[in-house]
């Protein structure tokens, strides 16, 4: 079955074509960070305007690119739930069109469940059931996935997730937005354990995590010295405050698969892209027989294949919508599937 | 040629089919915060009702604003893909345009105005009656309505949702027999007939580069504009 994926619920315009919720044949994807840089975060007027204004084309490009006609499609997925309420109608209503002039099924996807997927289209060995993270600048959620669209919740932040306190350090430093990738490559010349940094809920026996009082000890330890024009050593910084947010994220996740009987973890979202975290579980894990995987750096932030994986894996299972699809931009994860 | 229209700028999901210059439907479906859950059933719907298929249309007309900023996304991404699955051409038409439009037969000059949601700003545009339709006749204004008042210097026939709103304010401020109201809402037939005359013509928009008609910038880069063109006034 050829599905059609659509995601627009932050800030990447995306469409792909995805084969049998297994071959990726075209992925495209429009980002719109040179708009939103100069604010330092995702604009939601702004991402919904840029969604309306490029949501044709990008969906033409991944037909063109998949070699594929509008008349080949034979399912349309799109991110439903979870995001920018805006941004994801724009999406929607591209989705339901679709689906309605083509006459063929259409499926909302949760925004998590598509980062789910992206990680079983890079390794489609993983097994099941396993435990899942995924990590993203707008969420950090842990979950034990029990089978396909079946989803148990076991922690989640509290307040920040993971990347949007890489985004808020990164801007303290003036580092640009997003600062994920940022401090990466800044942390690989730092020292990690140059300041001691809080390790947030470590010792905690919930799977939650907290990341905003981490990142306000940090801005807190330096804001002085960067008034005062001191200069700071920005590498030391990153690289340990890196290691603080990587050390708490890892340690909670193989807690979580040890005490849930599994021996495989998935890592998604875009935080999954960084490297030290990549390093980190991997080691970790080996040591302890639990695998460690991760999507292809290509799938780690938003994208509309793992949006059409997903899709084809809930339309199999029956979980097809129909045209009165709204959408929601906050619902759990793991209450979802039941519709 | 058939033509389906759709405007979503307002508060209901307006959706008309035209057959060249005849209405074939014209439906207001309101929908509160349902816009987007009812549009596809809502067209399906009207053309069902008139024994028709989505490949019985021959073009699109789509109302771009200004209005609800949410609400003209939907309008217009929906008109823009119907357009790009069937491959027929579509044309994209000012909520105010469609607004003056059912004032064509009046002599005065014709004020279209629609409710900008925040601090009593309001878009406007005047229009004049000609014999083969109507000319916009000044630039989109948006602004409140003393300034509004201070462009028009003769009678006006003004034609907005909530035209009474407007009518005691602009009458005061003009005299008030210079003011005559039309009540009226953005409708899906007005935007199709108007869009059909220009499709008849050969006039099309660009498909997939159809956007809505904001009228202005988000708040975010307001706010940044004012602060650039702030920081450029110091020497």
């Amino acid at each position: 079955m050829l599905v059609l994926g659509i995601e627009t619920s932050c800030d990447e315009t995306a469409a792909a074509l995805v084969a049998d919720g297994r071959t990726v044949l075209s992925n495209i994807i429009a980002n719109q960070l040179d708009l939103h840089r100069k604010y330092g975060g995702v604009v939601p007027e702004i991402a919904a305007r840029r969604h309306t204004e490029l949501i044709g084309y990008v969906i033409n490009e991944a037909l063109d690119a998949g070699g594929k006609s509008l008349s080949d499609v034979q399912a349309v997925a799109v991110t439903a739930k979870q995001g920018l309420v805006g941004s994801l109608l724009v999406g929607v209503a591209a989705a339901k069109t679709l689906s309605y002039a083509l006459r063929v099924p259409l499926v909302g996807v949760h925004h998590i469940e598509g980062h789910i997927f992206a990680n079983l289209l890079s390794n489609p060995e993983i097994p099941l059931p396993h435990v899942c993270l995924t990590v993203s600048g707008g969420h950090t959620l842990l979950v034990y996935v029990r089978d396909h669209c079946r989803y148990e919740k076991l922690g989640g932040t509290v307040d920040d997730a993971a990347g949007e306190a890489f985004d808020k350090i990164a801007k303290f430093l003036d580092l640009g937005f997003p600062g994920g990738p940022a401090i990466d490559r800044l942390a690989t010349k730092g020292n990690r354990k140059a300041f001691a940094f809080p390790r947030p809920l470590l010792k905690a026996k919930s799977f939650y995590f907290s990341f905003s009082g981490l990142k306000t000890a940090i801005i807190n330890a330096f804001k002085h010295q960067l008034a005062g024009g001191e200069k700071l050593p920005f590498e030391d910084i990153a690289a340990s405050f890196q290691e603080a947010v990587v050390e708490v994220l890892v340690a909670k996740t193989l807690r979580a698969a040890r005490e849930s009987g599994v021996s495989a973890i998935s890592v998604t979202g875009g935080v999954s892209a960084n490297r030290r975290l990549r390093e980190v579980f991997t080691d970790t894990g080996d040591r302890e027989s639990i695998k460690v995987y991760f999507p292809a750096l290509s799938l780690c932030t938003d994208n509309a294949a793992m949006i059409a994986a997903a899709g084809h894996a809930r339309l199999r299972r029956g979980y097809a919508d129909d045209l009165s699809l709204d959408v929601i931009p906050n619902v759990p994860l793991e209450v979802q599937h039941a519709g | 040629m058939l033509v389906l229209g759709i405007d979503t700028s307002g508060y209901a999901n307006a959706i008309g089919v035209v057959d060249g210059e005849r209405v074939l439907a014209d439906f207001a479906f309101q929908t509160r915060n349902e816009s987007l859950a009812r549009i596809m059933l809502n067209i399906d719907s009207v053309l069902g009702e008139n024994n028709l298929g989505l490949e019985d249309i021959g073009g699109f007309g789509v109302g771009l604003g200004p209005g609800s900023w949410t609400g003209i996304r939907i309008g217009v991404t929906v008109g823009k893909m119907l357009a790009y699955c069937t491959g027929k051409p579509v044309k994209g038409i000012s909520t105010l345009e469609a607004l003056a439009f059912c004032a064509r037969d009046c002599q005065r000059l014709i004020c279209a105005i629609v409710d900008a949601g925040a601090r009593e700003t309001i878009y406007a545009a005047l229009y004049r009656s000609g014999h083969n339709g109507i000319h916009q006749v000044s630039d989109y204004y948006v602004g409140d309505l003393p300034g509004l008042a201070e462009l028009v210097k003769e009678p006006i026939t003004l034609v907005a949702t909530d035209a009474q709103k407007y009518l005691s304010v602009l009458g005061q401020l003009l005299k008030s027999d210079a003011v005559e109201a039309l009540e009226t809402a953005p409708g899906g037939a007005v935007v199709a007939l108007l869009a059909a005359t220009r499709l008849e013509s050969g006039e099309n928009d660009d498909t997939l580069a159809l956007a809505p008609l904001y009228l202005k910038e988000s708040t975010a880069r307001a706010f940044i504009n004012k602060y650039k063109r702030r920081a450029q006034a110091v020497p």
